[in-house]
């Protein structure tokens, strides 16, 4: 496990412009789509599951580890990007962009990841 | 005791009865049209703002605040969706297919993410939403609509379709709209009532886009009919469609008061609930 890395707040417009709908079967409003968040740790699972994956990473910050649940698109529609079941695997140390959301609580919207062990990418990562 | 029957009469009746059957077909029969080819994965060209036509401001996304359209509604039904538009604003706008419990239904069907197939056949032209799933299906057998006794309100509804040359042209009716407050158009907050019917115009533009046209009409809601076009694109061959169960995983059901919750992987609410 790593310490919170980078904490990253973008402007709205910025954010907007690379920003694509995911395939979500509800609303988005519960997250903040004026910021875009990076975040560390290691992968604890991923729920290959409709309507939506979800990633759950552990994130270490001063010494306390909180279980972020990250929500991503359907698997139909990651699966046709790239995407596999076994992508993100238990113990892979990863840095995740997301949306986080507006209360604050250890969840966000999947954005795109950065393999720390060779730096390769998935999802959005301009 | 039953009355013996001669040969010859039996003969004229099973001609008679033929007769009447080969009137029938021909009928109902299609004209010798070929069929077009539809096949293969699609998916809905831009996002998933219903009359995109409409849309303010133009690249509003649906459940953005302050994002709309603007259907003919009359004074009520507009009432009525600044109220949804307001909703959103606050986050408890409540999309009925986050409970994973109904169908899209139409016109909503011919808007949704994920992939799409359409399946033509003589007799019907099926609809297949991935996301969902949905199915729609339109008869193109040459039967008309139900008489109005036999119908109820449903979320896809009844339609009946013919080919104009390549155009697939179906008019659907009997829809439920938002008569039980679950079915919506889109997340900006659009309903319609269930007084709505729609004549589509669908066809294929080229090898990769097919058109469907649609025209609404609300009796209740719309003071003209109301079109909206939508597009979808032919997906790279070897596409697959897959198995979609919105129920498998559910992380987000709806609050009594309409807010759209975030559930941990333990199954309990991550959101800061006060209610």
């Amino acid at each position: 496990m790593r310490s919170t890395k980078i904490m990253t707040t973008l402007l709205a417009g910025v954010v907007l412009v690379a920003a694509r709908p995911l395939a979500a079967h509800h609303s988005a409003a519960m997250f903040d789509d004026t910021k875009v968040v990076e975040l560390s740790g290691t992968v604890k699972a991923l729920q290959w599951t409709n309507p939506h994956v979800w990633l759950q990473v552990v994130v270490e910050d001063q010494g306390r580890a909180t279980e972020w649940s990250f929500e991503g698109g359907s698997p139909n529609s990651l699966s046709r990007q790239g995407w596999r079941s076994t992508t993100f695997k238990p113990g892979d140390v990863v840095t995740v962009r997301l949306r986080p959301m507006k209360d604050g609580t250890a969840a966000g919207q999947f954005i795109g990841a950065r393999f720390d062990t060779d730096g390769h990418t998935i999802g959005r990562w301009e | 005791m039953p009355r013996p029957v001669s040969a010859v009469r039996l003969a004229a009746l099973a001609l008679a009865l033929g007769g009447a059957a080969l009137t029938v077909d021909a009928a109902r029969a299609q004209p010798a049209v070929a069929l077009p080819d539809w096949s293969g994965v699609w998916a809905m060209q831009g996002p998933t703002v219903f009359d995109g036509a409409t849309v303010r401001p133009p690249e509003g996304r649906t459940g953005q605040p302050g994002v709309r359209e603007f259907p003919p509604y009359n004074e009520e039904w507009e009432a009525i969706y600044r109220r949804n538009i307001e909703l959103v604003r606050e986050g408890s706008f409540p999309d009925p297919i986050s409970l994973c419990g109904v169908p899209h239904g139409f016109p909503r069907i011919m808007n949704v993410p994920d992939v799409y197939e359409f399946a033509v056949t003589r007799d019907a032209v099926y609809i297949l939403a991935e996301n969902g799933p949905g199915i729609m299906r339109i008869y193109t057998d040459g039967r008309g609509h139900p008489p109005a006794e036999e119908l109820w309100p449903t979320y896809t509804g009844a339609s009946i379709g013919h080919w104009e040359g390549d155009t697939l042209v179906f008019s659907t009716i009997s829809l439920k709209g938002a008569s039980g407050n679950d079915v919506i158009v889109d997340r900006t907050g659009l309903v319609l009532s269930d007084a709505s019917r729609a004549t589509t115009r669908m066809r294929k533009l080229d090898d990769s886009t097919i058109e469907a046209r649609m025209k609404i009409e609300d009796d209740k809601a719309l003071t003209r009919p109301w079109q909206v076009t939508k597009r979808y694109l032919k997906q790279p061959p070897g596409t697959w469609a897959w198995d979609y169960s919105c129920g498998e995983n559910n992380r987000n059901p709806v609050s009594a008061s309409g807010k759209t919750l975030t559930l941990g992987p333990d199954g309990k609410p991550l959101d800061r609930v006060t209610e």
